[in-house]
């Protein structure tokens, strides 16, 4: 159980430094925001879905797709342009999307997924299904005026959604004192609305998954919550490089102690899986994500026609 | 009077400084705009001279632009910074049902001293929901004024007189330009805003561009050559739009191309057609021709943009075309098509 969470969380990590690497190198020009760090939600929330369950996300949306079952190479073809990427290179890397495993698509206008998601959950409801719909949103989007009125309307609709907050304290290099007032208390406004409010350590697997499964048989009931996952942001906002003097209750030191990905790895190996094990299991997924990209650096460009195609359906 | 090269966004960056130097009731709001490289460089070091008029604000455009619209209509003069076109139609109540009508609707005398600085347009790898180019939705609001500064020297003076300017200015940056280099003036200078500038003339074509469209055309000019006069229009305001200079042109020369960096439909380009054709007395030699962007939103991967925007060879071949002369062959590089220009302008 816990190694396949690894797995996943491993997966996006590496796809992300690969990738953050490869960045660095060639001329791809696709703005990209990076995950790493925040794995832990993305893959405790997922593991936490049933696979009807649908997802929305943001402009950090990698990690989002690939830990609800998104295709690997489809993603690093969309952040290359390519014509098998996830969008036939028309979205790049602020537009996830895989309906085939229920990720329903991300929007980089910030909190824009929410009322969308709002919508989706209206659509479950409308249709009595037992699914329910997730948006995962940063701290910065959670300050805009369109998250409120979604929040009203999910207890009002009785809608079965689930809004994770992932709260990496930062919205671009803005800390969130800068942001809010230090009486400012998330959980009184959430609950303020009537939707229920669980705060997780994000940087913790176990911590997330279980929360989430908590939660989730009300959500279904159509009693909206919002999860609200304490974390760190690894890399730049955009991009992978940033300088390490901007970072403050982020620091290196900080980010390291908490990473998900290793405390779960040390939980691996202290369930008597052995390190070789372990490495064997690190270097196949290296090597997926490694094909991923050659792959996606040899796939074709779409066709230029397919400027003019795909404005309507 | 000292001049020096300075980039595009270093010149908005220094009306700001100037303009709160003197006027102490100018603020400036928006995301990053406390930053080190201060909202792209349009604020850098700003913060630290100003602390408190200098104000970084949540992710909140709607409340952030109508804070700045009322205190506009109490006393302060704001400046509010939007990054993109989209974050700012978060609040577009603000901007073009309060600001826009507020003095209209009380029957005058009630200014809306507020700019709008808003980054809009073209840039590589942003996609469809980051380099809409909506400048027509501006152009057809009653109540603000609208600009859209094309060179370093323009961005400077427009800024300026726009934070003078009792009514709300909009202030369209295409985020394009923002490496472009120009000799500009030290000193503090103001440009009016609503007047269009002839930056170069020619007695056979009128080209009215604005913003990317008439750095591309300016290219263009290069590759033309001598044997053709190019009368070229920096329209510079798109509300209102300076028809004077433009049926002024069009009578000398007869011709007229337009270039919008973005669909033809309800465009500035197809506007200025419109009422062109319209004029008696202007005696067109040729049919109009309005040079603009496919009717698609803009895709991220390179290969579908490397044809979406019109290119200097697009436009000197509509020229060369408009006079009956053969058209050139120009291969353009990765570089040409999808970076931004950095080099010094006249
Ligand atoms: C409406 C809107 N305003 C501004 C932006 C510019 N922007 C993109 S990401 C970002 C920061 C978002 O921070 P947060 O929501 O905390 O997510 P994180 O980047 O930390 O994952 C900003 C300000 C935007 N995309 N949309």
């Amino acid at each position: 159980m816990l190694l396949d969470a690894y797995k996943k969380m491993f997966l996006i990590r590496i796809a992300e430094e690969q990738l953050a690497d490869y960045y660095l190198k060639n001329k791809i020009m696709s703005l990209v925001h990076f995950y790493v760090g925040q794995e832990a939600i993305a893959v405790g929330v997922c593991d936490a879905l049933h696979k009807n369950d649908r997802v929305m996300g943001n402009h950090r949306s990698h990690g989002h797709y690939l830990a609800k079952g998104g295709d690997l190479k489809k993603m690093v073809c969309e952040l290359f342009g390519k014509e098998c990427g996830s969008s036939h290179g028309k979205g790049g890397s602020m537009h996830m999307i895989d309906t085939s495993v229920n990720f329903i698509g991300s929007t980089p206008i910030l909190s824009s997924a929410v009322p969308l998601s709002c919508g989706s959950a209206l659509e479950q409801k409308y249709h009595k299904s037992d699914m329910i719909t997730v948006v995962f949103l940063g701290d910065g989007a959670f300050e805009e005026g369109g998250v409120y009125e979604s929040l009203n309307l999910s207890t009002l609709f009785k809608l079965p959604l689930l809004i994770v907050l992932e709260n990496n304290l930062r919205s671009i290099d803005t800390r969130l004192w800068e942001r809010r007032s230090s009486a400012h208390d998330t959980k009184k406004i959430v609950t303020g609305f009537g939707v229920q409010y669980v705060k997780a350590d994000g940087n913790d697997y176990l911590d997330v998954v279980g929360k989430v499964r908590k939660l989730i048989p009300e959500v279904r009931e159509g009693k909206p919550a919002l999860i609200e996952c304490m974390t760190y942001r690894h890399m730049a906002h955009s991009g992978p490089t940033f300088e390490e003097e901007t970072r403050e209750e982020d620091t290196i030191e900080q980010r390291k102690e908490n990473d998900s990905v290793l405390k779960i790895r040390q939980k691996i190996l202290d369930s008597g899986i052995t390190e070789e094990e372990v490495i064997a299991v690190e270097n196949n997924i290296k090597k997926t994500v490694t094909n991923a990209i050659v792959f996606a650096k040899r796939a074709p460009f779409p066709k230029k026609e397919s400027l003019y195609t795909d404005l309507y359906v | 009077m000292s001049n020096r090269i300075i980039t595009y966004t270093e010149a908005i960056k220094e009306a700001t400084d100037q303009i709160m130097d003197v006027d102490h009731n100018v603020v400036v709001m928006g995301l990053e705009v406390s930053y080190k490289n201060g909202a792209d460089g349009t604020t850098a070091g700003l913060k630290k001279k100003y602390p408190h008029r200098i104000i970084e604000t949540p992710q909140s455009e709607n409340a952030v632009t109508g804070m700045a619209v009322g205190a506009a209509i109490t006393g302060l003069h704001p400046i509010v910074h939007h990054g993109r076109v989209e974050f700012a139609l978060f609040a577009a109540d603000q901007i073009f049902t309060q600001a826009a009508k507020w003095n209209y609707m009380f029957g005058g005398g009630h200014p809306v001293p507020v700019v709008f600085r808003i980054n809009i347009g073209r840039q590589w790898g942003q996609g469809p929901q980051h380099t809409q180019a909506l400048y027509s939705l501006f152009g057809n609001a009653l109540g603000i004024k609208v600009v859209i500064p094309s060179t370093p020297s323009m961005a400077k003076g427009l800024l300026i007189s726009a934070v003078r300017d009792k009514n709300p200015v909009v202030i369209l940056e295409p985020r394009w330009l923002f490496s472009l280099k120009q000799n500009v003036s030290i000193e503090s200078y103001d440009k009016p805003l609503d007047k269009a500038v002839v930056v170069n003339e020619g007695a056979d074509v009128t080209i009215v561009a604005y913003g990317d469209g008439l750095i591309a055309a300016h290219e263009a000019l290069e590759l033309i050559g001598d044997d053709v006069g190019v009368d070229l229009i920096d329209l510079v305001s798109i509300n209102p739009i300076d028809y004077e200079t433009v049926y002024k042109s069009v009578k000398k020369t007869g011709r007229i191309i337009t270039i919008d960096t973005t669909n033809h439909a309800f465009s500035v380009g197809s506007d200025i057609i419109s009422n062109v054709a319209q004029q008696k007395l202007l005696h067109l030699k040729n049919i109009p021709i309005s040079i603009s962007c496919p009717d698609v939103p803009v895709p991220t991967s390179t290969i579908l943009t490397e044809s979406y925007y019109p290119t200097k060879v697009d436009i000197a071949n509509t020229v060369l075309r408009q006079l009956g002369k053969p058209t050139i062959k120009h291969d353009l590089t990765f570089e040409e098509i999808h970076t931004s220009p950095n080099y010094i302008i006249k």
